[in-house]
């Protein structure tokens, strides 16, 4: 009986806590009618954050997938001083907040700041925003890929060098296949973090309408100028992303290890 | 000559895992390289693969030297201990891996894949990845991997480790098989004496990273130059003696010297007797070899298909090893007194310690 009771417990919190903004948002969005969403969705304000939120995710996940398996293979494979250190840093934008983030990238590249005389303007432009947008991304790949990467014994790879393949055709051939789970998870998960990002790209991009206003933002500002239809269109769009992120996960989540043959 | 080993070294630090090894194979031969573990068989399998660094001496395989070439150039096929079959591949795509880096045409790729399977006995398995084959199909797919470009020389890092007895020892016969039938060179690492004697044409004995002696199964299993052999390689009594004359002195006993033992003349030596050369017989008469003396038998234990039997002769103890029907036969028991005869024993130099003897 007490089994239950707990199971229903934690079903109930887990539900409200997590399913009811979605149903929210689907209730308060049949409301308006289908016309008006879409019509609230092809404004051209609506589908340029859409299109910057986009265009910034996909260049993050190309550069964390590239930047994350390269430091997550130096962190398993090779030895150098400061490596603890080094490990430990690549979690920092888990604890950092993005406001400060964003706050950080307008102190050193701002008019005023340390590094103004950057030849890139990154305060207030999209190219600051995708760095920051790379920032708090940054350890989803890595995370995932180094255990695995750290899992998978030598001599694998030295049995394809002893039959004649090169070190480059050894990953793309043995370690790639082995590694792309996790690569995978990795970018869904890089994917899903940077679509929501909100606070550092608001503070480094200034929120400039149609510039630099990404659908986060878009759905922030248009709740502030009293455009409900606005915001819950977008919001049901990023919702929406947000399921398929998550099945895409569900579907590619590392399995369990498989049954072998005595 | 088709693997040559000139002064080989490799240390890490201070700790020296293989010192000074020289070493020559003959083409065709399977050569078996036996010790411990952590002796250094394993790291002289990886330096001639070119998967460890050497740091002195030279590696020739075929006339070519291959020292300080990459394991992609070397021409050698390896066997993993265990099988590092990648396991996102077919057994057939395992096989024709190595094909493929060489940009093999397909056809002929095919037309490889299928005889090498036929020839690991697994023609309908191809289709099947690691994890849905056993240890032993792993470790055939794995040999024929090794194969599959025709390397100048196969090693095998103890390929049957993971093994059961059973399945072990029909995978030994395959190998041999496969081996004599191909030709090719190999070396074959193990710590299992039965496997180095039952594939070997030679065996070499290393331990400490030295490589103690080389030889055929037999002269060294009956005439081993070093102590290590001498015990590593089944059971031996040895007991300090001394040679003067054509007669061999163990304790009050003297035997005649075996033939080519000159030269241990006035050195101390050691005298080998395997518990299976040993006689036991209740009257001297009945011995057959040369009379040991009178001893008293202290356990009786059951070894398989013989009998072992603890004797204490003076202050030695000895082991030796009787057919159950000769033991029922006697009828001996713990604290009954019998006769030792030898019929066979060996002298080495007395070498404890390091260095061939």
């Amino acid at each position: 009986m007490r089994k239950f009771v707990l199971i229903g417990l934690v079903l109930s919190y887990a539900g409200v806590l997590l399913l009811a903004p979605m149903l929210a948002l689907v209730i308060n969005l049949l409301e308006y009618g289908l016309d008006t969403i879409w019509a609230a969705i092809t404004t051209p304000e609506a589908l340029l954050a859409l299109r910057l939120s986009l265009i910034l995710a996909l260049c993050s996940v190309m550069i964390n997938t590239v930047m994350g398996v390269l430091i997550a293979w130096v962190l398993v494979r090779h030895q150098f001083w400061g490596k603890r250190f080094f490990n430990a840093v690549v979690d920092l934008p888990f604890v950092v907040s993005p406001v400060i983030v964003g706050y950080v990238l307008i102190v050193l590249f701002g008019r005023q700041g340390w590094l103004s005389g950057f030849p890139v303007q990154l305060a207030f432009s999209t190219a600051g925003m995708l760095l920051v947008t790379v920032f708090v991304s940054l350890p989803f790949v890595i995370r995932e890929v180094m255990p695995v990467l750290a899992a998978i014994t030598p001599e694998q790879e030295e049995a394809a060098f002893t039959l004649g393949a090169s070190h480059t055709l050894t990953f793309r051939r043995i370690l790639l296949p082995i590694l792309w789970p996790s690569i995978l998870y990795g970018i869904v998960l890089t994917l899903a973090r940077s679509l929501g990002e909100f606070g550092a790209a608001a503070v480094a991009g200034g929120g400039v309408q149609g510039v630099t206003e990404t659908a986060t933002i878009y759905v922030y500002r248009a709740l502030q100028d009293r455009n409900d239809v606005g915001a819950y269109s977008i919001a049901v769009i990023l919702g929406l992303m947000a399921v398929g992120i998550l099945i895409l996960m569900n579907w590619l989540r590392p399995q369990e290890g498989k049954k072998h043959v005595d | 000559m088709s693997i040559n080993l000139t002064n080989i070294h490799k240390g890490y630090g201070a700790q020296v895992v293989v010192d000074d090894v020289s070493l020559e194979i003959e083409s065709g031969e399977l050569f078996v390289l036996l010790g411990p573990s952590g002796s250094g068989k394993s790291t002289i399998l990886r330096l001639i693969a070119g998967l460890t660094p050497l740091d002195q001496g030279g590696i020739a395989l075929h006339g070519r030297d291959v020292s300080l070439l990459p394991p992609q150039q070397r021409g050698v096929g390896f066997v993993f201990q265990n099988y590092s079959l990648f396991q996102h591949m077919t057994a057939e795509q395992n096989i024709a891996f190595g094909l493929e880096v060489k940009r093999v045409p397909r056809s002929e790729r095919q037309a490889r894949v299928t005889e090498l399977l036929q020839l690991i006995e697994m023609e309908t398995m191809g289709k099947r990845y690691p994890h849905q084959l056993s240890g032993g199909q792993q470790q055939r797919v794995a040999v024929a991997r090794a194969l599959a470009q025709r390397p100048e020389v196969l090693l095998l890092d103890e390929p049957f480790g993971a093994l059961d007895v059973k399945i072990r020892a029909q995978l030994r016969q395959n190998l041999r098989a496969i081996q004599t039938q191909l030709g090719v060179t190999t070396i074959l690492v193990t710590h299992d004496q039965e496997e180095a004697f039952e594939l070997a044409d030679r065996i070499g004995v290393i331990d400490g990273g030295k490589l103690l002696e080389v030889g055929t199964p037999d002269q060294l299993y009956r005439a081993p130059k070093h102590r290590f052999t001498a015990t590593f390689l089944g059971n031996a009594n040895l007991f300090p003696a001394h040679r003067n004359g054509s007669k061999v002195y163990l304790g009050d006993q003297h035997l005649p010297a075996p033939p080519d033992t000159d030269h241990l003349t006035g050195q101390p030596v050691e005298m080998m007797l395997r518990p299976e050369s040993i006689e036991i017989a209740l009257n001297p008469t009945d011995l057959k070899g040369s009379v040991l003396g009178q001893a008293t038998v202290t356990q009786l234990a059951f070894a398989g298909a013989l009998e072992r039997v603890t004797v204490q002769l003076e202050d030695r103890v000895l082991q030796v090893l009787i057919h159950p029907a000769q033991s029922r036969q006697l009828g001996i028991r713990p604290g009954d007194r019998i006769w030792l005869g030898v019929q066979e024993y060996h002298l080495l130099a007395t070498n404890h310690h390091s260095g061939a003897g």
